[in-house]
């Protein structure tokens, strides 16, 4: 176990979503653990929660939340959290993740994931509310750097940090894990211009517990966090990079639009295993990318 | 509190487009877009998402409007009414009230398969546990419906419309015409019936747990071997999902 909580290291697994409920019940498919977007499971008592428990019986799964709202100033929705420790408890998850971000404020959500000013003022109020769900759910949470599109101008009396300076010092103080969304990584970079090998070298690997990785959708003037299509080259090299600083940790490919057949999700997936690190991999080639098209171009759309 | 300042002005740039101006300021410029362009990216997804739930939920009433009074609608319908949930699993559930005429009633029916999707499923009676009712409390006895049930009256033939749809056909919007459906769910495949004036009487009286001698006579002049197949079909259909005696 690489991470410092413990946390077993699943192998590469899928985000589960319904359009492959059907195959996976009737073909039982090896595959190593699924994730699944807890509130597809909230709020209901019905379908969903039948297939759930039909696929948590048979697989290891982790759960992934998209309306923690960790970051909002209004306050911990107490009946979210007990909803959420109960679905914890039904499918035996292994743990539960969620964003540095927030989704609303006057108890409106936007369903997306908005974007924190990384203010010492916004990392003294996440930590405080980090570790109070950690308290509610008994277990350390995981929280997901996420992609982002805007950042918040510095003043003079609330000077704005770096995302990974903000998610370290995050993950110190509120004693958390780490979610690291390499594919966020990557989208950010190029959105906001950094170098994302900055990003990786600032982390404190020892908290990641599970890595993502995902396609994206390029505009050209700036990259969408879609979810849709292979992961690209640059995103599978950063994940080598990654791995090889977080060692044996839990890897997962998400793909939420245009999802193809579970073989060709599923296989998709898979590719992650060429890029753990050299002790973890299976026997293969050198260079996992070896004939492919990609080429790696920087955020800054140079060759590094 | 800076930074509920700073949710208060994003939120509301993101939900209604209050002071977009203020981005200017607010927030950086990237490598490629402007503070507003970087804002509108949120602003365009929070109305993008919203839509493509209430698209899910509502597949034939978008066939029905067609793409563009469709999207038109559900425009409308986020501007009303901003999700307050952490799950959006409820959303859609007030499109009814933004329609008129065939449109609410297709949206009735459409929301009744969402609902019914998110009820429970209970074990079905059988008709074995029916027969085991003592003779003597029979006509007093009263069935209780399955959770996963919905008995629609609409005031237009939304049913036809919507298994023409699923059929592949482009059928023209309907004339008014009164209709009764049954919506419910077996296990995980959600079933929808249509149903007779007699058929819907007799029904509505069992679900809402009218005794059965009582209910199974509103079905008046039909011959008692038709009612009597009605009531099996519906039981076996998993319909109900118990019986109590009077």
């Amino acid at each position: 176990m690489a991470n410092r909580f413990g946390l077993p290291d699943l192998g590469v697994g899928l985000g589960l979503r319904s359009v492959h409920y059907t195959h996976i019940v009737e073909a039982q498919p090896e595959v190593d653990w699924f994730e699944i977007l807890s509130e597809n499971y909230m709020q209901t008592a019905g379908r969903p929660l039948e297939w759930l428990d039909a696929i948590a019986a048979r697989y290891p799964v982790v759960m992934h939340g998209v309306s923690l709202s960790i970051g909002s100033t209004d306050p911990l929705d107490r009946a979210y959290l007990t909803e959420l420790r109960a679905l914890r408890d039904r499918t035996k998850a292994r743990w539960v993740s969620d964003h540095l971000c927030w989704t609303g404020v006057s108890g409106k959500n936007t369903h997306d994931l908005l974007p924190m000013p990384y203010t010492e003022e916004a990392l003294r109020h996440v930590a405080e509310r980090v570790r109070a769900v950690q308290d509610f759910l008994g277990a350390p949470l995981a929280l997901e750097n996420p992609s982002t599109y805007v950042e918040f101008a510095s003043e003079p009396r609330a000077p704005v940090m770096r995302e990974w300076e903000f998610l370290a010092r995050l993950a110190e103080e509120a004693d958390c894990a780490l979610l690291l969304d390499v594919n966020n990584v990557f989208v950010s970079a190029f959105n906001h211009g950094f170098d994302p090998r900055d990003y990786l070298a600032a982390l404190p690997f020892d908290r990641v517990v599970q890595m993502h990785v995902a396609g994206h959708t390029h505009h050209g003037t700036h990259i969408i966090d879609s979810h849709i299509g292979p992961v690209v080259d640059d995103v599978w090299r950063l994940l080598g990079d990654a791995w090889q600083r977080a060692g044996g940790t839990s890897v997962l490919l998400e793909w939420d639009a245009e999802i193809p057949s579970f073989e060709v999700t599923h296989a998709e997936a898979l590719r992650a295993k060429a890029f753990a690190p050299a002790s973890l991999r299976e026997p293969g080639p050198d260079d996992p990318l070896a004939g492919s098209r990609g080429t790696f171009v920087g955020p800054r759309g140079v060759k590094p | 509190m800076k930074l509920r300042e700073e949710q208060l002005w994003f939120a509301g740039a993101v939900m209604t487009g209050a002071a977009h101006e203020e981005a200017d300021h607010r927030l950086t410029a990237g490598p490629k877009l402007g503070p507003r362009e970087r804002l509108d990216v949120y602003r365009h997804a929070y109305v993008a998402r919203l839509i493509e739930c209430l698209a899910d939920d509502y597949p034939v009433l978008k066939v029905a409007l067609g793409d563009d009074a469709f999207d038109a609608l559900c425009r409308a319908y986020v501007a009303r009414f901003p999700s307050e949930a952490p799950s959006l699993n409820a959303y859609g559930r007030r499109m009814s009230e933004v329609c008129t005429g065939f449109e609410a009633d297709l949206a009735r029916l459409e929301w009744a398969i969402v609902e019914v999707i998110h009820e429970p499923s209970r074990t079905p009676m059988t008709l074995e546990s029916l027969a085991a009712v003592p003779e003597e409390a029979w006509a007093g006895a009263h069935l209780v419906a399955s959770p996963a049930l919905r008995l629609l009256t609409l005031e237009y033939p939304a049913n036809d419309y919507f298994q023409a749809v699923r059929d592949g056909h482009a059928p023209a919007i309907p004339a008014p015409g009164a209709s009764a459906t049954v919506v419910y769910r077996s296990g995980l495949t959600v079933w929808r019936m249509g149903l007779t004036p007699p058929m819907h009487r007799v029904l509505a009286a069992l679900v809402g747990g009218e005794p059965l001698e009582s209910a199974l006579a509103l079905a008046e002049g039909e011959p008692p071997e038709q009612v009597t197949a009605w009531f099996r079909e519906w039981v076996s259909s998993g319909l109900f999902v118990g019986v109590e005696a009077g």
